[in-house]
């Protein structure tokens, strides 16, 4: 602190000045009275960016990636604000978010078990294509569904049995009933998860309050994504 | 994971997996090996969402996980590392290596290995084949094989390889030694780092999968036809014969390809053309008789060389071993000789290669920084290590003023070091020297973070752009829609001239700049991470020498 005595003039430095350079008589340059500017002035332009096919398809897949990624599962939306007041149709919305994982379907072999996320058990069957164990759960049910009314067919195949004609119409109602009830239940699904769902009388769009109007188009690829 | 990659790493993750990830990423790469606990009373977001973000990371390969560091029954724990979080920037140079080698199809096989992280080879056939199949024309479509061959093309040539099997959280793997993990024992020995793919002996076998048919065309654009089709799909579930086996992308293969390719376009730009298809062959016949690591190739004679040229290359055998005794010669050593049998057995010098590209990535930054003054001042100090002020301003042949303006300029960049060299015990500073030098390795560290920096900067700046214009995207993608529908639906030509002028012009005008600015940022975000991987490349390479 004695050395810094403000306004004396001496300049005392801790190493040798000749030998790097600053002369006797020479004036430093002033010293440094604020904090450098935020952008100083650039005496040397930086050089223009490559242009060219490569870097446009580049800069092309580039953008289109990052679009991909944001329509994928793996795209994590953060929890939706708590609105100030609550909706009558938060009840219905909510189910739309949460949807994320189950598009995705991880082979939860390769994960630790802590990881797993329970999907909400639904009533129609879930059809996963990799071998979860809900999955097989879920077929063995259909199969036990079919294997019932297959059952109650068999007997009363049985007891028609005395006139073959009749055996045969019956054999070609069962496929026929067979393909009805796997569209039923193809088609229960569907009413499963549009119409029954919380019991309401109303189709889901009933609840849409205009919140997300717009916002995707995903139609249109041709405008660059952001 | 210094404090620039961390904030890279973060917004990497924003734009590609959204907030919460980033969020669940960014306390993992700073906090180191942590359990799920920690994570989410650290974090504060919620089971669910931490739980569903370390999927997303583990499926992409960003995060391990391993048995607790207190011995099996300790909470597994999971650890990101900044390398593969990284490696997203590059994502589009893979793909577009992959359209060069092996056409659009390979171009999409590792465009959707990429954005799904690891995918069995049946499902990733069956996606491209049925992408391919949007494109082609109306009835005409991709068949499943040829989808299945390219994809045993980039197997074989180790662009693809298998996702190592997992190790059980939780079992004390055999790999690690048996040495029980008594209370007495300060940190018992932790499981071995995560098993690299190719200590696999099956890593690069492709699985017998059967898969017949052709790739399916959505023929209408409702949502709910595409549900329904999608629900079809799912209830076939055919087992095709390779569950359980998932393939992911070997990123070390394309970046040795790239720094192949860094060294043949430098020989290229420095000699001529006929120099770097020489090298070419060279380096293609060793392609799968080096090991990543290598210093060296392994020493290829002349003859062979001669044998391997392209047929369009009609060279005669002595003017090859000129062009030969060229490229042993010149100062950058690309080449060098081995020995005399064979007509001659020479060798590519990967690791001085490398050196020499990330030395001329930081002269020319200095140049374009600094001025060429500044630049030939560098050079020097590259070339003769330690030199004197006075030494300096001679063999620059800079007047001494100016020269030391440079010097001043660069120290305080940290570009340049001061080397003091005591004549006396004490360091009086009368009796010392003072020496200017450049230490390559360092310097190219600390530009190595500052591409980082840049980098992060970049995607701020155009993520800052993209909101303060929020509204006006939005409109303009609305209307886009709307005259897509109309397009659709046939309306007449009045319909859409109204429907466009709801943009007004200045609004073009905003919008036509803002489309300017963004892909600006963004190329240059993909030509500094061609910067970042040379120098990356010389880092590691230097690494693993020492």
């Amino acid at each position: 602190m004695a050395g810094r005595a403000g306004g004396r003039g001496r300049r005392m430095m801790s190493f040798s000045v000749e030998a790097v350079g600053i002369n006797r008589g020479d004036s430093l340059p002033p010293s440094i009275q604020q904090p450098t500017p935020l952008f100083p002035v650039m005496e040397q332009k930086p050089l223009p960016l490559t242009g060219g096919e490569e870097a446009e398809y580049l800069l092309a897949l580039k953008q289109e990636f990052r679009g991909a990624m944001k329509t994928l599962p793996f795209f994590i939306q953060p929890a939706a604000a708590r609105r100030d007041v609550e909706r009558y149709s938060d009840k219905y919305h909510s189910n739309e978010q949460t949807d994320g994982l189950t598009d995705w379907n991880p082979v939860w072999k390769k994960f630790p078990k802590e990881l797993r996320v329970k999907k909400p058990s639904r009533d129609g069957v879930s059809a996963a294509v990799s071998c979860s164990d809900r999955l097989q759960s879920g077929q063995k049910k259909k199969k036990k569904k079919v294997k019932e009314k297959e059952e109650v067919l068999l007997k009363l195949e049985t007891l028609q049995k005395k006139e073959e004609q009749q055996s045969s119409e019956e054999e070609e109602g069962e496929e026929k009933k067979k393909k009805q009830e796997e569209e039923e239940a193809e088609v229960e699904e569907e009413y499963d998860e549009e119409e029954f769902e919380e019991e309401t009388d109303y189709i889901m769009s009933y609840f849409d309050n205009g919140e997300e109007f717009g916002g995707d188009s995903d139609e249109n690829m041709d405008e660059a994504i952001y | 994971m210094t404090a620039q990659e961390v904030r890279l790493c973060g917004l990497l993750l924003r734009e590609h997996f959204g907030e919460v990830v980033e969020k669940v990423g960014t306390h993992l790469l700073r906090g180191g090996a942590q359990n799920l606990r920690t994570i989410i009373h650290e974090t504060g977001i919620s089971l669910d969402l931490v739980k569903k973000s370390l999927c997303v990371l583990v499926q992409h390969g960003a995060c391990v996980f391993s048995s607790g560091r207190k011995g099996p029954g300790s909470p597994t724990e999971y650890r990101t590392s900044c390398d593969r979080i990284l490696r997203i920037l590059r994502y589009p140079r893979y793909i577009y290596t992959a359209k060069t080698l092996y056409g659009d199809t390979g171009e999409l096989i590792i465009e959707e290995l990429l954005q799904r992280g690891h995918m069995t080879m049946s499902s990733t056939v069956k996606t491209v084949a049925d992408r391919l199949t949007q494109n082609m024309e109306e009835g005409r479509c991709m068949d499943y094989s040829e989808v299945a061959t390219a994809f045993a093309k980039l197997v074989e040539t180790h662009f693809l390889q298998r996702c190592p099997p997992m190790v059980k959280a939780g079992t004390t793997g055999s790999a690690t030694p048996a040495t029980p993990a008594t209370p007495g024992t300060p940190a018992a020995p932790v499981s071995t780092a995560p098993p690299t793919p190719e200590s696999f002996p099956d890593c690069y076998k492709v699985p017998h999968m059967t898969l017949v048919g052709r790739g399916k065309r959505q023929l209408c654009s409702e949502e709910g036809e595409d549900q329904r089709n999608a629900k079809k799909a799912r209830m076939d579930s055919q087992t095709h014969g390779d569950e359980g086996i998932s393939w992911q992308v070997n990123f070390e293969r394309f970046h040795l390809h790239f720094r192949d390719q860094a060294i043949i376009s430098a020989v290229a730009n420095k000699c001529d053309q006929t120099s770097s298809e020489i090298l070419r062959t060279m380096l293609r016949m060793s392609e799968v008789t080096t090991s990543p690591t290598a210093t060296c190739t392994k020493p290829l004679s002349a003859n062979e060389i001669f044998r391997s040229l392209p047929t369009s290359y009609n060279i005669a055998r002595p003017i090859l071993d000129q062009y030969l005794t060229l490229l042993v010669d010149d100062p950058m050593e690309f080449v060098g000789k081995a020995g005399e049998s064979g007509g001659g057995m020479y060798v590519v010098n990967l690791h001085t290669a490398l050196a020499n590209l990330a030395r001329a990535t930081l002269e020319s930054v200095v140049q374009e920084r600094f001025g060429s003054r500044s630049a030939r001042i560098f050079r020097l100090l590259l070339r003769k290590r330690h030199l004197e002020q006075k030494q300096v301003e001679d063999f620059a042949m800079i007047p001494a003023k100016e020269a030391k303006d440079m010097l001043y300029t660069l120290l305080s960049q940290n570009l340049v070091q001061l080397q003091e060299i005591p004549k006396t015990p004490d360091f009086a500073p009368s009796r010392t020297f003072y020496l200017y030098t450049v230490n390559q390795l360092p310097t190219a560290r600390m530009l190595l973070q500052n591409c980082y920096k840049t980098v992060a900067n970049l995607i701020e700046r155009r993520l800052f752009e993209s909101k303060e214009s929020k509204r006006l995207l939005e409109k303009s993608q609305r209307i886009e829609a709307i005259l897509a529908s109309l397009q659709a639906s046939g309306a007449e030509p009045e319909q859409l001239t109204e429907v466009e002028e709801m943009i007004t012009a200045t609004e073009k005008q905003q919008l036509e700049a803002l489309r300017l600015h963004i892909n600006k940022l963004d190329s240059a975000e993909n030509q500094v991470d061609e910067s970042i991987f040379l120098i990356e490349s010389y880092v590691t390479s230097t690494a693993s020498t020492s």
